[in-house]
């Protein structure tokens, strides 16, 4: 069963990759606001249900795929 | 007559001023083009893009450096079949930027990686491999967290089949594609490679085979 | 709304040291300056627990003016040629958050640095971490140095030698202290940090202002008690990118002449150094903080004047100089903007917008910060025995195998700057000076072991030894800096070693005529009530004629003698009683001068090359002795084999001091250094040891 987690840095955190490109492309003339960088995690897990999956995401995402001092996550597709 | 070599200056380049030392060193002119500005192709010799972290390497390394205002004269440049020449982020950009095939991704270990690197000539070259023989060992630095070079396979086998092949670790450190460590244009007049010739100036330096660069 | 009782323990401040504030300003604080207190009266801001005794530091040559209240310590070098150089502390939020905690430690010194207008040059490290095993151990050294690496690499200063310890007592409580050096080529001009010049504007540049670390400062003040873990702080992210581009804009006007004065905003952000700048240059600030740049336009004043976001600086110019400052900090993509003016009362004000918040006079928090005579005791060495057979020789493991430390230099980019002589793999580091070609040798000291047994003796071998190590690489060193990491000083225990440490250091500095010219002080590296082994760490820079000819530091050919020459001052058995849990024990010979005998070391790699002596290798014996000190010498499969008649626990012995080296002449060789030596006995011996052969 596939789960989608999108990885962002924190609202308050510093997100160093965003800043860049938002500048680059503001100086190419896109219109654009703001720009901020994470990650999607791709995870293929052997459970059966969409509550079995959401359960154990979770504890994979506490045991390590995510620093929770300076990332948030969310659930795609939960 | 002194040559005058045009050293391009992005945001971020930290080997700016390493590259501009060692062409003067070599007796040769160089002055820097800014990231912002194009420039008259007759104005220069030769082109060097030094290594560095242009935009710290967000996005993808190279990727925004690739798409700078000054990449404009870079390509008119290539096309005139002028030499230039991309040391590691440099390498990098000019991949991105399409003149040199291929990528380069994450070392395989993930790491960054400093040590000394024994590096073997497959093909001849000019410009800035005239000095270089087939088969010639040489030794220089590399210091890079994404060197492995890659291509898919259609784009391998044109690199294999135009002989665009320059220079091969002895020892893979990073994972590279048939241990990849430079590789030139099919014209040859473009040039890309990971490790630092101008760390190998003197011999307090640890090599002096940077020498056979310039 | 917080009580009295509970402001006091938010804002870290005790009931007198509220008290004392509010004598001076004759009036309770204002909700706004709650927060200066709490930040400049911290002990990391306010040194208020170590100032009266970091006067010790005070002894001073020619080639190190008193710059009293500058980021870095400066050195004269000589042909125009200066050095900015220092060492600082990040413990803290390194346990916190390692890779980030770890890179704003290199991105802050770095700072320190380039805010004087010195390019930096070279990085180095010391670190200090627990057990592998202990809770997180993993994550908290390959993150420190992850960080270490991200930072450096990036931002293009090559790191070139470094420490690392692992010791138990730093489970909780690890230690991650980093040194930049800086580089002022001749006529270069230095640039101050003391604000000057009625009229003058207060310029804020670099990146804008988040929330980052708000309440960082006073974190650092305090050690970690249970729910370290519940706390959710916003760390500080550093962007070693923007660094890079800040380092280029500043040095560039600040090259032009533009600049008056130049403060990085590293700890307690913008209230640190506009307070530090008003105080120093002993005038007047207005500062209207709803002109700071900001990530979120929600933050208030408080947040504003504590964050610690990274990457900024606060710079006073003349007004006619704005706009080219503010076109070469566009032409970097960095903003430039004007906070307000210089003036002559002095008295820091701050507005918002048309609201003043307060008016403070800058020398009530900084100059007039508390001081404390914490209680200790006057220093005892109680390991100390009064003759070498009192020292159990036999605690020796020869099965110890050195602890293999590539991994993490192979991570930092040793070589950028294309001025690297000696990194990582070397004892010391060194780099070339641009201009006169002479080699600067960077080195880092303080080794747990001997600091555990005896806080005096460590104390001075953190001097000693650096400076015999980079005597053996031809160099004289010049200047010493300090990171001083050091428990909690209101236990009296931990006051003594702090105050011994002090004065050894104070001690080695002026007898080998090297000053200790600037530092820091790490306190409260504590947790739970266990405190760390004291660590006064340092940093050294010294002076070599050139980088040419340097000897190796690795066997190079099989087949050759391996001398041992000893300088009998200090014995121990530190090291090996350590791991096997027993009382370290020392001996010292009172009669012995090792400072001497170091100075003595600094000719003889030259003399070496102008006899022609055939030396192929030569290293200092680190603590395991001459054992271990083979094993790091072990390369291209060659190894050393003792000689029959070699006593095996003689090679594990540690006597400070000692060196190795290899050579094909051994007569030659040995009447060499006796006659180079010749001052030395009777405290001196040569012996040969074995020597090098094709291992497996």
């Amino acid at each position: 069963m596939k789960c989608f987690v999108k990885v962002m840095p924190r609202e308050v955190i510093l997100d160093t990759q965003g800043r860049v490109v938002e500048t680059h492309l503001k100086k190419q003339g896109f219109k654009i606001e703001q720009c901020r960088i994470g990650k999607m995690i791709e995870l293929d897990l052997t459970v059966q249900t969409p509550d079995e999956m959401a359960a154990e995401v979770q504890k994979m995402m506490l045991a390590g795929l995510y620093n929770p001092l300076i990332e948030k996550y969310e659930i795609l597709n939960g | 007559m002194a040559k005058k070599v045009g050293v391009i200056r992005f945001l971020g380049t930290n080997c700016d001023f390493d590259i501009l030392k060692w062409v003067q060193n070599k007796g040769q002119n160089s002055e820097f083009i800014w990231h912002e500005d194009q420039f008259n192709t007759q104005d220069f010799e030769a082109l060097i893009l030094p290594g560095g972290f242009s935009y710290g390497d967000y996005l993808r390394c190279g990727a925004l450096a690739a798409r700078s205002p000054v990449m404009k004269s870079v390509n008119e440049f290539a096309k005139q079949g002028k030499p230039v020449l991309g040391i590691c982020n440099g390498f990098q950009i000019l991949c991105e930027a399409g003149l040199l095939p291929g990528a380069l991704i994450r070392n395989d270990s993930l790491r960054f990686k400093d040590e000394w690197a024994q590096l073997r000539v497959v093909n001849q070259k000019s410009y800035f491999g005239e000095k270089l023989n087939p088969d010639q060992k040489i030794q220089l630095p590399i210091a890079h967290g994404d060197g492995r070079f890659y291509a898919d396979a259609e784009t391998f086998k044109k690199i294999q089949d135009q002989n665009c092949v320059w220079l091969k670790y002895e020892k893979n450190p990073n994972g590279s594609m048939a241990d990849i460590a430079g590789v030139t244009n099919a014209q040859g007049n473009v040039f890309g490679l990971m490790p630092h010739p101008e760390r190998a100036q003197f011999s307090w330096m640890g090599s002096t085979d940077g020498d056979f660069f310039l | 709304m917080r009580t009295f009782e509970e402001k006091l323990k938010f804002y870290r401040l005790t009931s007198e040291e509220y008290q004392k504030a509010k004598n001076s300003l004759g009036r309770d604080l204002l909700d706004i300056e709650w927060p200066l207190f709490s930040a400049l009266w911290s002990e990391h801001c306010s040194y208020k627990s170590s100032k009266i005794h970091l006067r010790k530091f005070s002894y001073r040559n020619q080639n190190t003016p008193n710059l009293e209240g500058e980021n870095a310590g400066v050195v004269d070098l000589g042909f125009g040629e200066r050095i900015a150089f220092k060492m600082e502390s990040h413990n803290h939020p390194s346990f916190i958050e390692p890779v980030q905690g770890a890179a704003t430690g290199v991105g802050g010194i770095l700072r320190d640095i380039f805010t004087m207008g010195a390019r930096p040059i070279a990085l180095a490290n010391y670190l200090c971490f627990g057990q592998e095993s202990a809770p997180r151990m993993d994550d908290l050294q390959k993150g420190v140095v992850h960080g270490i690496s991200m930072y450096g690499n990036c931002v293009g200063v090559p790191t070139i030698t470094g420490q690392t310890q692992y010791q138990s007592q730093y489970n909780q409580n690890i230690l991650v202290n980093a040194m930049a050096v800086g580089y002022f080529a001749p006529e270069q001009k230095m640039a101050r940090a003391r604000a000057g010049g009625v009229g003058n504007w207060v310029v804020y540049v670099g990146a804008k202002t988040g929330r980052d670390g708000v309440h960082g400062a006073s974190m650092a003040s305090a050690s970690f008690d249970e729910d370290t873990e519940s706390k959710k702080p916003n760390v500080q992210i550093g962007d070693p990118y923007y660094e890079k581009l800040l380092i280029e804009a500043c040095l560039e006007v600040l090259s032009k002449d533009l600049v008056v004065a130049m403060q990085d905003m590293g700890a307690a952000g913008l209230t640190s150094s506009s307070f530090e700048m008003a105080s120093h240059g002993q005038v007047g600030l207005e500062i209207d903080l709803q002109k700071v740049p900001l990530r979120d336009p929600s933050m208030t004043p408080e947040e504003i004047l504590l964050s610690e976001s990274q990457e900024r600086m606060l710079l006073i110019c003349r007004p006619e100089h704005f706009p080219e400052i503010q076109k070469i900090f566009s032409r970097w993509n960095l903003d430039s903007t004007c906070l307000g003016t210089v003036r002559e009362k002095r008295q820091v004000v701050l507005k918002w917008g048309s609201e003043t918040l307060t008016t403070i006079d800058p020398d009530l928090i900084v100059e007039k910060a508390p001081r404390y005579e914490r209680p200790y005791e006057k220093w005892v060495s109680a390991q100390q025995v009064a003759s070498p057979s009192e020292v159990n020789w036999n605690l020796f493991n020869t099965t110890a195998k050195a602890r293999p430390l590539n991994w993490i230099y192979n991570q930092y980019d040793q070589r950028v700057g294309t001025r690297t002589a000696r990194d990582c793999a070397d004892p010391i580091g060194m780099v070339q000076l641009d201009h006169s070609k002479r080699g600067l040798a960077v080195a880092v000291g303080c080794r747990a072991d001997l600091m555990k047994m005896d806080a005096r003796l460590g104390a001075l071998d953190a001097i000693y030894y650096p400076s015999f190590q980079m005597a053996l690489s031809g160099a004289k060193v010049m200047a010493v800096t300090d990171c001083l990491n050091f428990g909690n000083p209101q236990k009296v225990r931990i006051m003594s070693e702090f105050v011994a440490s002090v004065e050894a250091l104070a001690q080695a500095a002026e007898e080998l005529d090297a000053p200790v010219i600037s530092g820091n002080v790490s306190f409260y590296n504590e947790t739970l009530e266990q405190n760390i082994i004291s660590t006064p760490a340092t940093g050294l820079v010294g002076l070599r004629a050139d980088v040419e000819n340097l000897i190796p530091s690795r066997f190079v050919n099989p087949f050759e003698s391996v001398i041992l020459v000893k300088y009998a001052w200090a014995a121990t058995n530190a090291f090996w009683a350590h791991q096997k849990n027993q009382s370290a024990r020392f001996y010292l010979n009172a009669e012995a001068k090792p400072a001497e005998f170091i100075l003595s070391c600094v000719g003889l790699e030259r003399k070496i090359f102008e006899k022609s002596i055939s030396v192929s290798s030569l290293r200092s014996v680190s603590l395991g002795g001459v054992a271990t000190t083979v094993q790091k010498m072990s390369d291209q499969g060659i190894v050393f084999k003792a000689h029959p008649q070699t006593v095996e626990a003689d090679l594990y012995k540690d006597e400070l001091y000692q060196f190795v080296l290899t050579t094909s002449n051994e007569q030659e060789t040995i009447e060499f250094l006796q006659d180079y030596f010749s001052e030395m006995s009777p405290f001196l011996s040569i012996q040969v040891v074995g020597q090098t052969t094709q291992g497996a």
